[in-house]
C-alpha cells in the first residue's frame, strides 16, 4: 500500500479545468518532485490534496483512508502537512512561538511542545533567530520558519510548495542540506520546485504537470530526456526549430563528408 | 549547517531581562518589574475602600465628588476591565471583531434577574445560569458565522445585527418588562445570597475579584495551547489550519467562553444598578465601550484590557467632571454622586449630553484622546510600552558597546 495516493483528481473553476484527472502516488521514504510550467496547476493540486480545496472528482487516500472533504487541520492530525508558496509566518509571534503552534499538534502540554519546537528549530538551523518576530525575518528565514512549522507537527508526509523560491544560491544549498536531514528523520516529502537543480538532485521520482494534466512520471534522468516535458517547458515551436536546426546540421555534415570524400585525402581540415 | 547554539542550558538570563528565549515563559508577562508594579497596584486597590472616606482622599477629589463616587468610578473601572477582558478572548486573541458584546451582557443580566425575580434563585447561582445561557448564544452565533466562513467586517456586522435583534426582542417582550425593563425587588435587609449590599464596598470587592479572575483565566489561556491557537488564528487562519489548528472549533470555543464571561458581567451590573432596561444596556455604545478598553490597552495581551479600562474610565469621567454644567442646570458631579443607580445615571447622563451638557466638549476631548492613542499606538498602550522599552535597551546597548 502506498503512503499516499491520489487518483483521477479533477478541479474545475467555471469553464477552466485547473487539474484534470491526475493520478499521483507517493511511497514511504520517497522524495517526489512535482514540476510544471507556470500555471500548470501545481499549487491547485496541492490545495486539493491537502484539504484546502475539495476536488470535483477523484479520490485522495492517505495511509489507506480517504481524506477527501476533511479539514486541513484533521489531515494534519493524521500526519500530512503542507507549506505555502507565499509563506505565512505568524508575523507577531517569535520564531519559537511560530514553531510551537505546529508542535502543539501532537503535544497538548506546553512544556513538551516547547521541547519539540526547540529540536525542530535546531534541525532547520533557525537557532540564532529563535527570538525574532516572524515578520522581521528575511525571505530565507521565513522559508525556514515555514518548513519548521510544518515539521513541528510531526508529519509522515510533508508537501513543500516552493521552499526554495526567492533564496540566494547559498541559501538554496543550506535548504537542500536541511531537506536531507528531514529525510533522514524519516519524513516522506513531495516538493514543488522551479529550481531544476534542486528537484533533479533531491527527487527519487518526478511528476510533470502541464495544463492540469500529468504528462510524465519517472526518474529525474527519464524526465530530462522526455520530449513531452521539453515541449511543455519550451514549446512546440522550439522543438520544431530544433529539429530544423538538427536537420540543417546533418545536411551540412553530409555535404562536408561528401566534399572530403571528393578530395580523396580523408585528412581532417585544419 | 548553520551554527547552532550549544544544546546545553543557555546562559542564565539576568533577572528582569526580557523573556522569549526557549523554555522561558511567554512574552505576555514581560518582566518581573512589571509584576511588582501590578502587585503594588493591587495592594493599593485592596486598601482603597478603607481610606476612601478619609479627609486626605476627599481633599484630592474634584470638587463635589465624595469618596463614594470614587469607589463608584473604580467599580466602573473593574467592571469594564472585566468586560473588556471577556471581549479580549474572541476579539483580541482570536482576532474576531465583535461589536455586539452588549447582547451577551444584556442577556446575562436578564437571565439572572428573571431567575431571581420569578424563581427566587440567588443571583450568585443566576450568574452561572447566565454564563451557561450566554455561552450557548455565543456558540450558536459562532457556529452560524464561522461555519459560513464569515471573517473581519462581515463577522462584525453579524454581531451588530445579533445585538440589535436582542435589544428589539427584549424591548418588546412583555414577560421581561419590555421597554420598562425590570426593577429588582429592593431588599431592606439584604443577605449575601441576594447579591445586594447597602454600601459600595462589597460591590467594589466583588468587581475587583471578578476582574482578577478574568486576568487569571486569560493569563492561563495565553500560556496554553488554546491561547497559541487563537493567536495563530488571528494572524493567519490558513497557516494555522495547515499546522493542525482546528480553526472553526477554536473560534467557537473562544466566543462561547467570551460570551459566558460577558453574561456574568451582566449579572453583576444588574445587581449593582438594581435596574435593567434594554435601551441602556444592549446598545452599540456599550458594545463599543466594552471593546475599547482592550483596543486601547492592547488587544490580545493579558493586561491590555485592564490597562485600557484604567485609562479610559477615569479619562471619561474626568472630562465629564471638568466640563460639567452646560445648559442643563444639572451639574454632572452631583449627578455622579447622586443616589441614582448606574443605569439611571446613564439615562440622566444621556439627557445631559443631549441637552448640550458640557457643550459637548467632554465628548470631543474624549474622542481626540482616543484618536491620539489609536494613531500613536496602533497596537495599544501595552505593546507600545514594550516596544519603547526594547528601543531604549537597544540604544543603551549601542551606547555601551
Amino acid at each position: 500500500m502506498s503512503l499516499f495516493e491520489a487518483s483521477g483528481v479533477t478541479k474545475r473553476f467555471g469553464g477552466l479545468t485547473a487539474v484534470n484527472g491526475v493520478d499521483f502516488r507517493v511511497e514511504t521514504g520517497e522524495i517526489v518532485g512535482l514540476i510544471g510550467p507556470n500555471g500548470a496547476g501545481k499549487t491547485t493540486f496541492f490545495n486539493l490534496i491537502s484539504g484546502f480545496l475539495k476536488p470535483d472528482e477523484g479520490d485522495v487516500v492517505f495511509e489507506g483512508a480517504s481524506i477527501v472533504g476533511q479539514k486541513p487541520s484533521d489531515i494534519c492530525k493524521r500526519g500530512m502537512t503542507r507549506t505555502f508558496q507565499i509563506v505565512k509566518p505568524f508575523a507577531e509571534m517569535t520564531v519559537t512561538d511560530n514553531v510551537l503552534v505546529g508542535a502543539f499538534n501532537h503535544h497538548r502540554d506546553a512544556g513538551s511542545a516547547r521541547k519539540r519546537a526547540r529540536a525542530v528549530i535546531e534541525l532547520v538551523g533557525l537557532g540564532p533567530q529563535a527570538d525574532k518576530l516572524g515578520g522581521e525575518l528575511t525571505v530565507g528565514g521565513r522559508k525556514r520558519v515555514e518548513l519548521a512549522k510544518a515539521l513541528a507537527t510531526e508529519p509522515k508526509l510533508m508537501l513543500l510548495d516552493e521552499v526554495m523560491a526567492g533564496l540566494t544560491p547559498s541559501e538554496v544549498a543550506g535548504m537542500i542540506e536541511v531537506l536531507g536531514r528531514v529525510r533522514e528523520a524519516g519524513v516522506t516529502m513531495v516538493i514543488v520546485e522551479h529550481v531544476m537543480q534542486v528537484i533533479m538532485n533531491l527527487s527519487d521520482r518526478i511528476y510533470v504537470l502541464h495544463h492540469g494534466e500529468a504528462i510524465a512520471e519517472g526518474r529525474p534522468q527519464e524526465i530530462l530526456n522526455n520530449p513531452e516535458v521539453t515541449k511543455a517547458y519550451l514549446g512546440d515551436s522550439f522543438l520544431a526549430d530544433q529539429e530544423a536546426a538538427d536537420a540543417d546540421k546533418a545536411a551540412w555534415r553530409e555535404s562536408q563528408a561528401a566534399r572530403d570524400e571528393g578530395d580523396g585525402s580523408g585528412a581532417p581540415r585544419p | 549547517m548553520a551554527p547552532s547554539p550549544s544544546p546545553g542550558p543557555s546562559p542564565a538570563p539576568s533577572p528582569g531581562a526580557s523573556s522569549g528565549t526557549l523554555g522561558a515563559p511567554p512574552r505576555f508577562f514581560a518582566a518581573s518589574r512589571a509584576r511588582i508594579f501590578y502587585l503594588v497596584v493591587l495592594a493599593l486597590l485592596l486598601l482603597l475602600p478603607l481610606v476612601s472616606e478619609s479627609a486626605a482622599v476627599e481633599a484630592v477629589m474634584p470638587v463635589g465628588l465624595t469618596g463614594s463616587a470614587l469607589l463608584h468610578v473604580f467599580v466602573l473601572i473593574f467592571f469594564f476591565a472585566f468586560m473588556s477582558q471577556a471581549w479580549n478572548i474572541i476579539g483580541g486573541f482570536a482576532g474576531q471583531l465583535s461589536i455586539g458584546h452588549a447582547a451577551f451582557f444584556g442577556i446575562g443580566a436578564y437571565v439572572s434577574t428573571i431567575c431571581y425575580v420569578h424563581l427566587g434563585l440567588s443571583p450568585w447561582i443566576g450568574m452561572l445560569v447566565a454564563a451557561a445561557v450566554t455561552s450557548v448564544f455565543g456558540a450558536g452565533l459562532g457556529l452560524v458565522s464561522f461555519h459560513y466562513g464569515l471573517k473581519g467586517p462581515f463577522f462584525a456586522l453579524v454581531t451588530v445585527a445579533f445585538a440589535e435583534i436582542t435589544r428589539l426582542v427584549l424591548l418588546h417582550w412583555e414577560f421581561v418588562g419590555a421597554a420598562n425593563g425590570i426593577l429588582l425587588p429592593f431588599e431592606p435587609d439584604p443577605t449575601f445570597w441576594q447579591f445586594q449590599f447597602k454600601g459600595k464596598e462589597p460591590y467594589y470587592y466583588i468587581a475587583l475579584v471578578m476582574m482578577l479572575c478574568s486576568i487569571a483565566l486569560v493569563a492561563w489561556i495565553a500560556r496554553s495551547r488554546f491561547g497559541y491557537y487563537l493567536h495563530a488564528i488571528r494572524q493567519d487562519e490558513d497557516a494555522a489550519e495547515a499546522v493542525g489548528v482546528p480553526t472553526k472549533r477554536c473560534k467557537i470555543q473562544a466566543i462561547a467562553l467570551s460570551a459566558a464571561l460577558a453574561g456574568m458581567g451582566g449579572t453583576f451590573y444588574a445587581q449593582y444598578t438594581q435596574y435593567i432596561v434594554p435601551d441602556d444596556m444592549v446598545v452599540g455604545r456599550v458594545s463599543v465601550e466594552i471593546l475599547l478598553g482592550a483596543v486601547i490597552g492592547g488587544a490580545g495581551t493579558v493586561m491590555g484590557p485592564i490597562i485600557g479600562a484604567f485609562i479610559l474610565i477615569p479619562v471619561g469621567e474626568a472630562t465629564r467632571v471638568i466640563f460639567e454644567g452646560g445648559g442643563t442646570g444639572v451639574s454632572l458631579s452631583t449627578l455622579i454622586s447622586s443616589d441614582l443607580g448606574f443605569g439611571e445615571k446613564f439615562v440622566a447622563y444621556l439627557d445631559y449630553l443631549a441637552s448640550g451638557g458640557g457643550g459637548g466638549l467632554a465628548v470631543i476631548l474624549y474622542g481626540v484622546l482616543l484618536m491620539a492613542v489609536v494613531l500613536g499606538m496602533p497596537g495599544g498602550v501595552l505593546p507600545w510600552l514594550s516596544g519603547l522599552r526594547q528601543r531604549l535597551r537597544r540604544r543603551a546597548d549601542q551606547a555601551g558597546g
